[in-house]
């Protein structure tokens, strides 16, 4: 299932781009699930476990992947670990839930990420708790979580 | 730094122009649009200049900032416009704000957070759309006359109630505007109770007009407008801000700032000016301040201003919105 905490997540990572930088394995491109991912956000096919092939940037390493791909991949291959999810934009929203549907997984998010606005979908909120089906009932509670959050 | 400032970045395999007129302009969007390449070529052009590969033309120099050492950066560079990518922390932090509103930059800022702390305007949200090489920044939130939801030209938005971001003189001018046309016009007593105030009150029938300062609700855009996708009935109407408004009636005694109107980016410095929406209340006042009747004050609006002369100009500048019964 996905659960989602609003706003500051003690120990979630912020810098996805660099944690994945420094902890990518070359396993993690094998998956069909990668490959889609990588496909459909990117428009890019994987070569090997170090080599993607980009339409704009030619053959790049996976650090070259956009935030949100990278992100999705930790996800995918770390699911104990929290990730800061608003280094996604809302195409990356479907392989999210898609990941939440395979295993338990929590993801951070400090902005209004749309999940679709005809989707349903079961997101727990880690915040207060509640369980919601739909954005109608997502955005009036994350709003309430994202305008909590601490301005330091 | 004042005026508009035209980019252009390019390298073999991708090209990017843009113009940034404000000290804040905010990039968004999908994953994969190009927003990190944009910053990286930048930051490859600033170190290694025509070696680098990268073209990079501007009239004022571009510079990025990471996490290390940003304070002092800041600090130090002066008329330039700062490329900040995602990732980093103190975009949300106090200081951040603080050293941007003192700044004399132009800030172009990748992140998909809410900056509430900065004041930044809906029409400085931008996305980039790929067409081949070229990655073309459009403006994430579209509008027709500052109107934004479900609008077409050919339909009038007649609001049956309204809620105003703002508890002073604004709310006083719609709550007038309102009683006139027998609705009704709450407050949402701030910016970042727009979504509270829409779930307390939409239980009434009809439209609801939501009312708000375009300048300065950037940071709350992004809810909203994911609100008014799901809700039923809402339109926001966004101007600058309620003083733009006023002055743009050019209804006032003595008071033509239509050159200034046309282009405020020539005449507001960042510097001077967290957000176009402070300088036009400072216009309004300083323009005013020596007229008894008409010395504007945010706090409570002045009778003349409820005037059916300046009402009405108001509601002609306030298109497709039907005020009259």
């Amino acid at each position: 299932m996905l659960t989602i905490i609003y706003g500051d997540a003690e120990n979630s990572i912020y810098n996805t781009s660099v944690y994945f930088k420094n902890t990518y394995e070359p396993e993690w491109f094998e998956s069909e699930l990668a490959k889609k991912m990588i496909k459909d956000i990117d428009d890019s096919d994987v070569l090997s476990g170090e080599c993607i092939n980009s339409p704009v940037l030619g053959q790049i390493p996976p650090e070259r992947l956009s935030g949100g791909v990278k992100t999705l991949l930790l996800m995918l291959n770390e699911p104990d670990k929290i990730f800061n999810a608003s280094t996604c934009g809302d195409n990356c929203a479907k392989w999210i839930l898609e990941i939440g549907k395979q295993k338990d997984l929590t993801i951070n998010l400090r902005h209004m990420m749309s999940f679709g606005h005809n989707t349903e979908f079961e997101i727990k909120i880690e915040n207060g708790g509640e369980i919601v089906h739909s954005m109608r009932e997502l955005i009036p509670i994350a709003s309430r979580y994202l305008n909590e959050m601490k301005q330091e | 730094m004042k005026d508009s400032h035209r980019i252009i970045v390019e390298s073999r395999k991708v090209k990017y122009d843009f113009t940034v007129k404000r000290n804040i302009t905010i990039l968004t969007g999908d994953s994969g649009s190009g927003k990190t390449v944009l910053i990286d070529l930048i930051r490859d052009y600033r170190r290694y200049g025509s070696d680098s590969g990268v073209f990079l033309s501007c009239d004022r120099e571009c510079r990025t900032i990471d996490n290390e050492d940003w304070e002092r950066q800041i600090s130090e560079i002066s008329n330039s416009i700062i490329f900040i990518d995602e990732g980093n922390r103190f975009l949300t932090s106090r200081k951040f704000a603080e050293l941007v509103q003192k700044s004399d930059n132009y800030f172009v800022i990748a992140t998909r957070e809410k900056l509430p702390m900065l004041s930044y305007s809906v029409n400085e949200i931008y996305g980039f759309r790929k067409s081949g090489k070229f990655h073309e920044a459009r403006q994430k939130y579209n509008e027709i006359y500052h109107l934004y939801g479900e609008i077409s030209e050919q339909r009038m938005v007649c609001p049956q109630y309204v809620l105003t971001e703002d508890s002073n003189s604004g709310y006083e001018f719609f709550s007038d505007l309102s009683k006139q046309k027998n609705i009704c016009c709450f407050s949402a007593n701030g910016k970042s109770n727009i979504i509270f105030g829409l779930h307390k009150i939409k239980k009434k029938e009809g439209t609801c007009l939501v009312i708000v300062d375009g300048a300065a609700f950037g940071s709350e855009m992004r809810d909203v407008s994911e609100y008014l996708k799901v809700a039923d009935d809402i339109v926001l109407y966004a101007p600058e801000s309620f003083e733009w408004l006023l002055l743009s009636t050019n209804a006032i005694p003595n008071v033509n700032v239509s050159p200034i109107l046309e282009h405020p980016e020539k005449y507001i410095d960042s510097k001077e000016y967290v957000s176009w929406e402070r300088f036009f209340t400072t216009l309004l006042v300083k323009r005013t301040q020596n007229n008894s009747l008409w010395a504007y004050s945010k706090k409570k609006l002045p009778a003349v201003y409820l005037s059916s002369k300046l009402m009405n100009a108001a509601k002609k500048l306030m298109k497709l919105i039907q005020w009259d019964v």
